[in-house]
């Protein structure tokens, strides 16, 4: 068996550490690029949304590989990925592809038995005994979590550091160094390594840059490929963003959900425009918002996905909070179709308005 | 013992006279006439009538309605969504209240569409100088869940409770003595008629169609004439149960019909960018093969010539597909 997965951001790292952990074969598929997405668009229903055209570009990337077992996750929200893995299934089984589909579900749905034997399917193949597998889970959500953290401080410090571009660099070398490594305990250790080089970029406190929060759509705002890497060209500008929604956080809001306590902060700052969950992350879209505006920042650029349901409903909600707080929202509709040149002219002309606000033109020097 | 008799008419008294004059109220209340509301009309007609409030709906759908609602609506949303906005900005000067049904749930564990879930949020955010809007979530999975939606609306036009009950139990009553659906076997050919509730009935949005095609000889059968267990017996065929309603539907209704060979063919109307259409279309075509459907994509700038030669062709090879 040689699982393979679609990407979203930094999964793949966290997957390396948890694959390694357990034992079993993996293949990671190649980075999302133009290629993958031809290849997603010409098989896929021509109406459905991109991340699933982008997911189907990695999985047949994959499979070229050598992977015949595709791991997914599902939801029964009201948003359109819960159905993907009926689709998908379909889609390669036409093209011929002899493939297992292990797609990790709500318990809620399948009921707990399910769960727990496509569960049992990916783990049964592992030979280590019951702790070793729970201590590659554990790793893995390590990795994720310093993974998540590091590209954070990266984007946060993009527009204070003295010598521009250095947390860049810095980023590109630790995702590539990271996936050198050959067990989860060395990608811990040099994960923290990073960590701490991250921190120790000299920075200057008294410059005021231009400060952005990426809001929007999951998998657009996650998957670089997918947004064009918005966050990249953000750096190379100096300016300084925040994106709330990482892998990390889906894990953690995941885990906290049945509970009822996960992401306090964004459902009481969502009270006000949107006080319900209605699928997909329409409320942490109108949450972020508002909170993006309490803490700062100034502007926000929500990215969804062409024809994403929940997405529009926050978009027909966003102009009110832009109204109400005075507070710049972008909103940038990503396909296939996108072209690059239109969509950096866009962001350069929403930073240039940010700078104009702030009264502060000339601050990149 | 006079005194306090005395004491007890007058306090029925007051009674009284404060519930009637509670009732009395003379409310207007705007109901779009927009999507769902051509499934459940009878009930919320009836509902809010019996409250006592003046009900004032929105006209058909027309070129006035569907341009105000392109003008307001969110650019990327789906063409019943626009011509909804369309209907509340038509009616939202003539009320003093408006009833925007946020329907979250038909059947239980299922949705309708994220965007029905956020539509009051959609308005008040599109749409300026909307009146106060009654946009309480409704989970119709059974009758008490129905009945505690009732209780949370009806209370915005009167306050007495009796009142409220027997409105509820007369608008049940009037949704199921409702009968719509369409079964025309008197045709040459027979076609299931499939999409959502609000683009099949919607004569303007859909231009007719199903007047196109009893004209060229060809019956409808809508989904309403298969009954719910035909349709979970073809829902147990997928991999995994589809969490929405209409979807369901479709899926479950077009399938029974093409396998028992009860139609020619399929016609499915679908709004652009409908992220349920996109599923359950290919949902629909991995599973008859090459079962006839013509898929009718409707969205603000559809021309009717185009839709004209679209239907005339696939009747022409319905027919063709009859003499071999």
């Amino acid at each position: 068996m040689k699982i393979t997965f679609p990407h979203l951001g930094n999964v793949y790292i966290a997957a390396k550490a948890l694959f390694d952990g357990l034992g079993i074969e993996y293949v990671i598929p190649p980075f999302s690029s133009k290629k993958s997405l031809e290849i997603g668009s010409l098989y896929s229903p021509e109406e459905i949304c991109l991340p699933f055209k982008i997911n189907i570009g990695n999985y047949i990337q994959s499979i070229e590989q050598g992977a015949d077992t595709i791991l997914i996750t599902g939801s029964c929200g009201p948003c359109r990925f819960g159905e993907y893995c009926e689709l998908q299934m379909n889609i390669l089984k036409k093209l011929g592809y002899n493939l297992n589909f292990v797609v990790i579900d709500v318990p809620s749905s399948i009921g707990k038995k399910e769960f727990l034997h496509r569960i049992g399917t990916i783990s049964g193949e592992s030979k280590k005994t019951a702790y070793e597998k729970y201590m590659a889970l554990y790793n893995a959500i390590k990795v994720l979590n310093l993974v998540d953290e590091i590209e954070s401080i990266a984007h946060e410090n993009a527009g204070y550091e003295v010598k521009s571009g250095m947390s860049k660099s810095i980023l590109t070398k630790c995702k590539s160094e990271v996936m050198k490594c050959g067990s989860p305990a060395e990608m811990i250790e040099m994960l923290k390594e990073y960590k701490i080089k991250m921190k120790s970029i000299e920075i200057d406190k008294n410059k005021n840059p231009v400060r952005v929060a990426i809001i929007g759509e999951i998998y657009t705002i996650i998957e670089p490929f997918s947004n064009l890497y918005i966050e990249d060209k953000l750096m190379e500008y100096g300016v300084s963003s925040k994106r709330r929604l990482t892998p990390s956080w889906w894990v953690k809001n995941t885990i906290l959900s049945p509970l009822g306590i996960n992401s306090m902060d964004i459902k009481r700052a969502s009270e006000e425009y949107l006080n319900m969950c209605i699928g997909g992350h329409a409320r942490e879209c109108v949450g972020e918002a508002v909170l993006a505006c309490e803490e700062g920042f100034d502007g926000a650029i929500q990215i969804f996905p062409m024809g994403c349901m929940p997405e529009i409903v926050a978009k027909s909600i966003l102009p009110t909070i832009s109204k109400d707080k005075d507070f710049p929202i972008m909103t940038l509709v990503v396909d296939e179709m996108t072209g690059e040149a239109g969509y950096i002219t866009r962001i350069e002309a929403f930073i240039d308005l940010l700078e104009r606000r702030k009264e502060n033109v000339l601050f990149r020097n | 013992m006079l005194y306090f008799e005395n004491i007890f008419y007058v306090s029925w008294e007051k009674y009284f006279s404060e519930s009637t004059a509670c009732t009395e109220v003379f409310m207007k209340l705007g109901i779009p006439k927009g999507l769902l509301y051509y499934k459940y009309h009878p009930f919320l007609n009836e509902f809010f009538t019996e409250l006592g409030a003046e009900i004032i709906t929105s006209g058909d759908t027309n070129r006035f309605i569907l341009d105000e609602g392109v003008k307001y609506c969110v650019d990327e949303a789906c063409l019943p969504i626009k011509v909804f906005h369309g209907h509340v900005a038509s009616i939202k000067d003539k009320c003093d209240i408006l009833l925007i049904p946020r329907i979250m749930r038909l059947r239980k564990g299922e949705f309708i569409c994220p965007k029905f879930c956020g539509l009051p949020e959609m308005i008040a955010g599109s749409v300026r100088g909307v009146p106060e809007i009654i946009g309480d979530p409704i989970y119709a999975t059974n009758l008490n869940e129905l009945y505690n939606w009732a209780i949370t609306a009806g209370r915005r036009i009167t306050g007495n409770r009796n009142r409220i009950r027997n409105a509820f139990n007369k608008a049940v009553k009037a949704q199921r003595d409702f009968k719509n659906g369409r079964y025309e076997v008197q045709y040459n050919f027979r076609v299931a008629l499939a999409g959502h509730p609000y683009n099949i009935y919607d004569d303007y949005v859909n231009m007719n169609v199903v007047k196109k095609l009893n004209k060229l000889g060809v019956g409808v059968i809508t989904e309403e004439v298969v009954n719910e267990n035909e349709i979970d017996e073809q829902i147990k065929r997928l991999f995994k149960k589809p969490f929405w309603t209409f979807a369901r539907n479709s899926y479950g209704f077009t399938t029974y019909l093409s396998e028992n060979k009860a139609i020619d063919g399929i016609v499915y109307i679908s709004s652009f960018a409908c992220g349920i259409d996109s599923i359950v279309i290919e949902l629909i075509r991995n599973r008859i093969g090459d079962f006839p459907m013509l898929v009718l994509k409707i969205d603000e700038h559809t021309g009717e010539a185009g839709v004209d030669t679209r239907i005339e062709a696939f009747v022409d090879m319905l027919e063709g597909r009859w003499q071999k």
